[in-house]
């Protein structure tokens, strides 16, 4: 995999990047700095970017708004947001679409799931942050869809959402295949979803349409 | 000389009669009593300065030349007078014609008065219908003066000698009967036309008039009892009337120069006042002495101890009843205005009125429609401003306290005084309400510079958190993570402890994080909708979230998110609820935040409380925050922020 990593301190990017090298991952580019970054891109074609939300000059959002822009030039490259706190707003409509992932930086230490989400995000896939799903789930609102599905079927739902496998989800739940694809079923069915191989990016649609909806009221 | 703004002509004139005075009071003094020479020398000293006076700064007006030519008049008769009385008995040359010519030349003299009344104040006849009357006052002196000079009543006046022209028979009475008669005629025209004079007059002239009218009604009452009491009966009596008659050039002069021009109507109700009251006090102290004296038989002593008692004890209600009955008769409009003041500041007093208002109260009462009030802050400078707008100050205690500015086509009168005494307590509480709201704003103002650079702290110190402490624990984790990568499998317990000191790192970077959030979220970076949002997240209770996605300046963002986290925090402890809703929405003046719950209610803003904090806050930001508790409805916290 080849990754390209805008980070603005130098002990996490030289960190990322020595990460990525332990797991065989050739970083390609580095920056501080989000300007020029398509063009970075352009020259290497990377397989993903990893891009801090928080980059000079202001620390605000300068990520979110270069990973928008590297999303509609270059739809097909992944692009992975590393985030210090979870902050919805920046992401809006990046939510549901595939090759793309908001992760909180902490994620890093757990090597195995980061590489992992990483390259799920590289391969077109989605990794969102459980803490990021979780707020999308746990709506409180009556009039809310997701208010009948049972705990367990949120849960499945929830590693729906981060972007997990159903074998992954079975492992991570301790659930066998059958039962995961059970509860997958169930929940599909009561958010009037049709049920198809490529129910993972129905729910990422959902996830978005529930985050806009939110947004706007 | 320059200071008074003489010249040389009337100043010659006037040392001219000084001069002649000199010499006749040398000549009289011995010869007739010392108070008919020093009175008479005294009324000369005062035309004539009087009319030096005006005749110097006002040269067109005749007036002042009037007066020098009555003074020399005057001093010339007196220094006849002088003359004849001294020189009788030694024999001196025309001694007894002196003497005769003392005896009628105070006619023309007191004629010549009659021309003053019809001239005052500018010299000129009030239209030229007048002209008659100044030809007739000339025509009557003649066959006066001559009758009065032939008679031989003249005869007893005349010491050792007698009137040497006499002449008998009816020709000097009738002489006498018709100048005087004419002459009657021509002091009341002279007076009536001072009243038409006064009818048409406004402003200054007015004033003038009035000065002058208050010495000419002294005169009025005077002479009249001077000749019912007798001229020459006292010296008392004679005193009156020198003054009476001195008063006529000097309130003159006072008029013609306006110098303290307003104070007239003041000293003409002092007048009225103390003459009334002196009147009312002597009745009483007679009244008094006679009832003790011829009906209970008291003695002296007691009759005027009791008859003392009685007059001190009635002058001060008496003084102010009196004043209150000349206020209403003689002034209405100051009468009024000062009731109108009265009234005010009763109402003031009960609350019914802000002591703000003065200032409409006085464009009423002054009617002067623009006039404005400024108040002073303590050690201000009394500017005269440019405007061309005249100013009064305002004292109190001897310190200025407050300006009024007034109108284009303002007049000064002396009521504005009186007037301004009377409400001096509403000028008093105005400017302390003024300087208290002035506080106010700049405790205020401090408060608001607290709170934002509270903010700034915290929103430094997030940034900090995040950036700095969290980041480098995620390094240093992650070079954890890489040494375990190079561990081979065999040094199994060295990776395990690696993995615990991975752990430790996570939880104090989510601790962290906890910390920052609570110190300042970071969400409000994105604005309140996603803070809220986060909020409700959180929350273990239902929360709907109803917020504009429009921003809002940072520090009014800052205060509505505390406004939601502690309405909601408060719902959740105290109020039972099951339910919350955040809303954040555009009004009119900026922004509004309201939580409300579905609880028991009960919200109170106790000292030291959250709500106490957060009315701090919000009030920091010039915003109002409402409290409304419904009976079984719940509690509603609303902010109102204002903002661009």
């Amino acid at each position: 995999m080849r990754v390209v990593i805008v980070e603005d301190q130098l002990l996490l990017r030289e960190g990322l990047i020595r990460l990525f090298a332990d797991a065989g991952h050739e970083t390609v580019a580095s920056a501080e700095r989000a300007e020029g970054i398509e063009a970075v891109v352009a020259g290497h074609r990377p397989d993903l970017v990893v891009v801090d939300v928080r980059l000079p000059p202001s620390y605000t959002d300068e990520g979110a708004l270069a990973a928008k822009r590297l999303k509609e030039s270059n739809p097909g490259v992944g692009v992975l947001i590393l985030s210090q706190h979870v902050e919805t707003s920046h992401i809006g409509d990046l939510v549901g679409l595939g090759g793309f992932g908001y992760l909180l930086k902490d994620r890093v230490l757990d090597v195995g799931e980061f590489l992992a989400a990483a390259q799920r995000v590289a391969a077109g896939g989605s990794a969102l942050d459980r803490e990021i799903v979780s707020r999308l789930v746990s709506s409180a609102r009556r009039d809310d869809p997701l208010a009948e599905l049972t705990e367990r079927e949120r849960d499945v739902l929830a590693l729906m959402a981060e972007g997990l496998t159903n074998a992954a989800i079975a492992k991570r739940l301790f659930l066998s295949d059958r039962t995961v694809e059970t509860h997958v079923r169930h929940v599909l069915g009561k958010l009037d979803l049709p049920e198809g191989e490529d129910g993972h990016r129905r729910v990422l649609a959902v996830l978005a349409h529930l985050n806009a909806t939110r947004d706007q009221r | 000389m320059k200071a008074l703004g003489l010249r040389p002509v009337p100043v010659a004139l006037f040392l001219l009669t000084q001069l002649i005075t000199v010499v006749a009071v040398a000549l009289s003094l011995g010869v007739e009593p010392h108070f008919d020479t020093l009175l008479f020398a005294l009324h000369g000293f005062a035309l004539a300065g009087a009319g030096a006076l005006v005749a110097s700064r006002q040269r067109g007006n005749p007036m002042g030349w009037i007066f020098l030519a009555l003074a020399l008049a005057g001093t010339v008769g007196d220094l006849v007078q002088g003359y004849g009385l001294r020189g009788t008995p030694e024999g001196w040359t025309g001694a007894v014609t002196a003497q005769w010519i003392d005896t009628w030349i105070a006619f023309p003299l007191v004629m010549g008065w009659a021309v003053v009344f019809l001239l005052f104040p500018d010299g000129r006849l009030p239209s030229p219908r007048w002209r008659a009357v100044p030809w007739l006052a000339g025509l009557c002196v003649v066959p006066a003066t001559v009758g009065w000079a032939l008679s031989p009543d003249r005869d007893a006046e005349i010491q050792s000698a007698g009137n040497p022209v006499a002449v008998t028979g009816p020709l000097p009475e009738a002489l006498l009967w018709v100048g005087v008669t004419v002459y009657m005629g021509v002091l009341l025209a002279s007076i009536l036309s001072l009243v038409v004079r006064f009818r048409r007059s406004r402003g200054i002239e007015r004033q003038q008039i009035k000065w002058f009218a208050l010495a000419a009604a002294v005169n009025g009452v005077v002479l009249p009892i001077t000749v019912v009491v007798g001229f020459f009966s006292g010296w008392l009596i004679q005193a009156a009337t020198v003054t009476a008659l001195t008063l006529l050039p000097i309130a003159a002069c006072v008029a013609i120069l306006r110098y303290r021009l307003y104070d007239v109507d003041r000293t003409i109700n002092r007048t009225l006042v103390y003459a009334a009251l002196t009147v009312t006090l002597a009745a009483a102290y007679v009244a008094t002495t006679l009832v003790l004296g011829t009906g209970l038989g008291a003695d002296t002593a007691w009759r005027t101890a009791a008859a003392t008692l009685v007059v001190a004890l009635a002058f001060g209600p008496l003084r102010a009843w009196l004043q209150d009955q000349v206020d209403r008769r003689y002034n209405r409009s100051r009468y009024a205005g000062l009731q109108r003041v009265a009234a005010f500041l009763e109402d003031l007093r009960a609350g019914r009125a802000a002591p703000e208002r003065i200032e409409e109260v006085l464009r009423e009462v002054l009617s002067d429609p623009d006039l404005e009030l400024r108040y002073l802050p303590p050690e201000a400078e009394l500017d005269d401003g440019d405007d061309g707008r005249e100013r009064s100050v305002v004292s109190r205690a001897g310190a200025p306290i407050a300006m009024l500015v007034h109108g284009p086509g303002f007049e000064r009168t002396p009521d504005l005084d009186d007037v301004v005494d009377a409400a001096g307590l509403a000028f008093e509480i105005g400017r302390l309400r003024v300087d208290l709201r002035r506080h106010l704003d700049e405790v205020t103002a401090s408060r608001a510079r607290l709170v934002a650079a509270g903010n700034e702290e915290r929103r430094r110190i997030e940034r900090d958190l995040h950036d700095g402490a969290q980041q480098r624990l995620v390094a240093i984790g992650l070079a954890l993570r890489h040494a375990q990568s190079e561990l081979d499998g065999s040094a199994s317990e060295v990776s395990q402890a690696l993995d615990g000191a991975v752990s430790e790192i996570r939880l104090a970077i989510e601790e962290l994080r906890e910390l920052a959030s609570g110190v300042r979220p970071a969400l409000l970076d994105g604005g309140l909708a996603p803070a809220f949002e986060d909020l409700a997240r959180r929350a273990p209770l239902r929360v709907t979230v109803t917020a504009t996605p429009e921003r809002f300046p940072d520090l009014i963002e800052t205060a509505g998110y505390f406004v939601a986290t502690e309405g909601l925090t408060n719902a959740i402890k105290h109020s039972g609820a099951s339910t919350v809703v955040l809303t954040a929405e555009r009004c009119v003046n900026g922004l509004r935040v309201s939580v409300t719950d579905d609880g028991r209610g009960g919200a109170e803003p106790a000292e030291g409380s959250g709500l106490s904090g957060l009315i701090d806050r919000v009030e920091a930001q010039g915003g109002v925050l409402t409290i409304v508790n419904g009976a079984g409805t719940g509690t509603r916290l609303t902010a109102e922020l204002p903002c661009g």
